[in-house]
C-alpha cells in the first residue's frame, strides 16, 4: 500500500517529552544545542585565541610586537625528519667507542688568498652574538669555553670587547651593515672577518637592541644616545650590489694585509643563487644562517614569518658551490637552529663544512636554568620557556646590561658548561661518523641518511626510507 | 718632506698600497700617480702620512683611514674615507656615493658636490661639502657633523639618530623624523672656526641646522604619525 506523503505521520506511540529529546542528563552540559561548536572551547581555525591575543594586543600598541629567541612557527620541517644509516654489510664502521675520528676543521684554507686560514679542532664553532645582545661576562664565559675545546667565537655586531678578544683564542670580527663599533685597529687584531649580509631570524631586517640594554658602555661602543630602541641599518651604506661587495672584500683583505679570511654571513632565502654570488664576490667562507636562528630582539612577525628552514637551505648552499666550482675552496657553514651534536653531524652530511651554534651555547651557560625562579615569574614566564632576551631582564644575566643581573654569570663555571657542552656534541658528532664508518667528520655524505618524510626528502635530496630513491619532481 | 713618486697604472693594488704604507712608515711622503681611478687605493693607511693621488680614484680610497692625510687631485668613487677613524682626506672634485661611510674621526672636505648618502651611518668626524650635498646624506648617522655650502638634495639627513647636518641653501626636501633648529651662536662660531682653516668662513650666512626629531627613538611612542612616516 503505498502511502500518501502529504499526509502528515505519526508515530503509532505516545510523542516523546522535549526533556527526553534533549537527553536531560547534562552529560555534556557545555555544548547546548542549538549552537554548532562549543561555548568553552571555540574551534575557529582562523580566530584562535593566539590570533585574537595578537589583534588585541596590536589594538593596544598601535605597532608590531617585539620579542627575542627564536622562531614560535610549529610548521618548520625539523632534523629529526632525517635518520642516519650507520655502516652494516655495504660499509664498514668504525669503532664508536675506540678509534679516532678526525674533527679538525679549516675555515677558509682553499682560496689560497690567506695567509692564515682559520683552523678549529672541531667542527661546531659559537655564533655572532653581539655585546648588547649578551652581557660582557656572557660574551667573556662562551670565548673561554671556545678557547678550551679549540674552537673560535664571533664578536657580533656591537663591537669587539677587550675581554672577549683576551677570552677567545681564535675570535671573527664581525661588520654589520650598521658598523657599531668597527675600526681598524680592531680589525687588525681579529683572526678572521664576517661581513653579514642578514641574518635568518629575520633576513632583510636590520637588528634590534631596545632601550633597556642601551647601557652607558654600549651606547659608547655603538655610537648611540643612551636608551634609545636602537634599530640598525639593514643596507650597507657603501655597497649595494655583487660587483661592490666583490670590491668591498678586496678593500677588507687590503686593510688586514691579506692574512685573516673573510667570512660573508647570509640570513637563508635564496640560497642557492645568494651562495653563489658570495663565493664568486670573493668570500672565503660563507655562513647560511636558516629560520630558525635566534635573536637578541625582534619584530615577532619575522622571527615566525621570514626566511626558509635550516633544512631546506643546505642542499641548495652546496650545489651553488659545487655549480661554480668552488666546493673544495670556498668553506661552508651553516647554522640556525642548531640543537645537538645530532643535527649538526646532519648538517654535516648535508655539505656543511662546520656548524655554528648560538642558542645552544646560550643554554650551556645557563640560559633558561632553573635558578632565580621569582625573576622569571616576574617576566610571565618560567625555566625552561623564556624568551625575553629584549627585555634585558635575563633572570640569568646573559642577555642583559644590568650589572646586578650580570654578575649572576659565573665566568668560570659558565665557561666550563659550554666547553663541556661542545666537547659533548663533538662526541655525537664523531660517533654517529664513527657508526657510518667515517674516520673524518667531515666525511659524513647524504648517502649516510635517510629521510622519514617525503617532505624531508625533497628539501634535502636524501633517500626517502622504504623506497631508498630521492622524492623528486 | 722627501715626497716619493708611485705609479699605479695597471698593477696589482696590493703591490701599490704596500708600496704607499712602506714609504709612509718611513716617513716619506707620496704622490701617487696614474690612479686610473683604480678602487682600494691607500686603504687602511696608519698616521702621520701624507699621501696626493693624481687623477681621480675609484671605491674606497683611503677606507678605513687610520690619520693620514690624503689628497686627491680630482673625482672620487664611492665610500671615500669609509670608517675612517682619523685624519683628513681633501677631494678636490666631486665625490660619489656614500662618502665618510660610517666614519669615526677625522675630517672630509669635498671642493665639488657629494654624491648621494654622504656621511651614512657617520659615528663622528666632520664632512665639508663646498658644493651641494647630494640625496639622503646623513642618512641614520649616528654622530659627527655635516656642513654643506651649496644646498641638499632630497631627504636630508634621513632618520638620523644623532649628529648634525648644517646647510646653506635650499633644502630640497627633509628626511623622516628630522628638524630644522635655530643654531646657538657659539655652535655657528664652531662651524665656522672649523671652515675657517679652509678659508671658507663668511659671517653673512643664513645656516639651517637640522637634528634629529627623537620621534623614532622609542617603541613606546604613541603617536601614530611618527610610525606612519616610515
Amino acid at each position: 500500500m503505498a502511502h500518501d506523503l502529504n499526509k502528515s505521520y505519526q508515530f503509532p506511540f505516545e510523542p516523546p517529552s522535549e526533556e527526553d529529546i534533549a537527553f536531560n542528563d547534562n552529560a555534556i552540559p557545555n555544548r547546548p544545542a542549538g549552537v554548532p561548536s562549543s561555548y568553552d572551547e571555540g574551534g575557529s581555525t582562523r580566530w584562535t585565541p593566539d590570533a585574537i591575543a595578537e589583534v588585541q594586543a596590536l589594538a593596544q600598541l598601535g605597532r608590531y610586537q617585539v620579542r627575542g629567541y627564536n622562531t614560535f612557527n610549529k610548521r618548520l620541517p625539523t632534523f629529526d625528519d632525517l635518520t642516519f644509516v650507520p655502516a652494516t654489510m655495504t660499509r664498514l664502521p668504525l669503532e664508536g667507542y675506540r678509534e679516532s675520528c678526525n674533527t679538525t676543521t679549516i675555515l677558509g684554507g682553499g682560496t689560497g688568498r690567506v695567509e692564515k686560514p682559520i683552523e678549529l679542532k672541531i667542527p661546531v664553532y659559537i655564533a655572532s652574538m653581539s655585546f648588547g645582545a649578551l652581557s660582557a661576562s656572557a660574551k667573556t664565559a662562551l670565548g673561554y669555553g671556545a678557547s678550551k675545546v679549540g674552537t673560535m667565537t664571533c664578536t657580533g655586531e656591537g663591537g669587539m670587547l677587550d675581554e672577549e678578544r683576551q677570552a677567545s683564542q681564535c675570535l671573527v670580527y664581525q661588520m654589520t651593515p650598521s658598523r657599531y663599533g668597527v675600526d681598524i685597529n680592531h680589525l687588525r687584531q681579529a683572526d678572521g672577518f664576517e661581513l653579514v649580509m642578514g641574518q635568518g631570524a629575520k633576513p632583510g631586517t636590520g637588528g634590534l637592541l631596545l632601550g633597556m640594554k642601551v647601557s652607558p658602555r654600549v651606547s659608547m661602543m655603538r655610537k648611540l644616545p643612551e636608551g634609545v630602541d636602537q634599530r640598525s641599518t639593514v643596507r650597507h651604506p657603501d655597497f649595494l650590489g655583487a660587483d661592490d661587495l666583490a670590491v668591498k672584500i678586496e678593500e677588507l683583505r687590503l686593510a688586514t694585509d691579506f692574512r685573516i679570511p673573510i667570512f660573508v654571513k647570509i640570513g637563508a632565502t635564496r640560497p642557492r643563487y645568494d651562495v653563489a654570488i658570495a663565493a664568486k664576490a670573493g668570500a672565503d667562507v660563507v655562513v647560511v644562517d636558516g629560520a630558525e636562528g635566534g635573536t637578541g630582539a625582534s619584530p615577532e612577525l619575522l622571527l615566525n614569518h621570514t626566511g626558509i628552514p635550516t633544512l631546506s637551505a643546505i642542499k641548495p648552499a652546496r650545489e651553488a658551490l659545487d655549480e661554480c666550482g668552488m666546493t673544495g675552496k670556498v668553506s661552508l657553514v651553516i647554522s640556525g637552529g642548531i640543537r645537538s651534536g645530532v643535527d649538526a653531524a646532519k648538517c654535516l652530511a648535508l655539505g656543511a663544512d662546520a656548524v655554528m651554534i648560538g642558542n645552544a651555547a646560550m643554554i650551556a651557560l645557563g640560559c633558561n636554568s632553573p635558578r632565580y625562579e621569582q625573576d622569571y615569574k616576574k617576566l610571565g614566564t618560567s625555566p625552561g620557556a623564556c624568551h625575553h632576551c629584549h627585555t634585558g631582564l635575563c633572570p640569568v644575566g646573559i642577555t642583559t646590561q644590568d650589572p646586578e643581573l650580570e654578575k649572576r654569570v659565573d665566568i668560570a663555571a659558565s665557561a666550563e658548561r659550554v666547553a663541556r657542552f661542545l666537547t659533548a656534541i663533538t662526541m655525537e658528532i664523531t660517533m654517529l661518523a664513527k657508526s657510518c664508518g667515517k674516520s673524518s667528520v667531515h666525511n659524513l655524505e647524504s648517502e649516510d641518511l635517510r629521510a622519514l618524510s617525503l617532505e624531508a626528502s625533497a628539501l634535502t635530496g636524501v633517500k626517502m626510507v622504504g623506497m631508498d630513491k630521492v622524492f623528486a619532481w | 718632506m722627501k715626497e716619493v713618486e708611485i705609479i699605479v697604472g695597471r698593477r696589482s693594488i696590493r703591490e701599490v698600497n704596500e708600496e704607499i704604507k712602506a714609504a709612509v712608515l718611513s716617513g716619506q711622503s707620496v704622490y701617487v700617480r696614474e690612479t686610473l681611478s683604480r678602487h682600494n687605493l691607500g686603504v687602511g693607511l696608519p698616521a702621520s702620512a701624507k699621501v696626493r693621488f693624481e687623477g681621480s680614484v675609484g671605491y674606497y680610497c683611503g677606507g678605513l683611514n687610520n690619520g693620514a692625510i690624503l689628497e686627491i687631485e680630482r673625482n672620487a668613487g664611492w665610500g671615500t674615507g669609509e670608517g675612517m677613524s682619523d685624519g683628513h682626506i681633501t677631494i678636490n672634485g666631486y665625490a660619489g656615493m656614500a662618502t665618510g661611510a660610517s666614519m669615526l674621526g677625522g675630517t672630509i672636505h669635498i671642493k665639488g658636490d657629494s654624491g648621494p648618502r654622504c656621511g651614512v651611518a657617520m659615528k663622528g668626524g666632520t664632512i665639508i661639502v663646498e658644493g651641494k650635498l647630494g640625496y639622503q646624506s646623513g642618512f641614520m648617522s649616528h654622530a659627527g657633523r655635516i656642513i654643506a655650502l651649496g644646498g641638499a638634495g632630497v631627504s636630508c639627513a634621513d632618520a638620523l639618530w644623532a649628529g648634525e647636518v648644517w646647510v646653506v641653501g635650499a633644502i630640497e626636501s627633509l628626511g623622516v623624523d628630522t628638524k630644522i633648529v635655530e643654531p646657538q651662536p657659539e655652535e655657528v662660531d664652531s662651524v665656522e672656526s672649523q671652515l675657517s682653516q679652509y678659508g671658507l668662513e663668511d659671517s653673512s650666512r643664513e645656516w639651517q641646522k637640522i637634528v634629529s626629531g627623537e620621534r623614532l627613538w622609542y617603541f613606546e611612542s604613541r603617536e601614530a604619525s611618527a610610525w606612519l612616516m616610515i
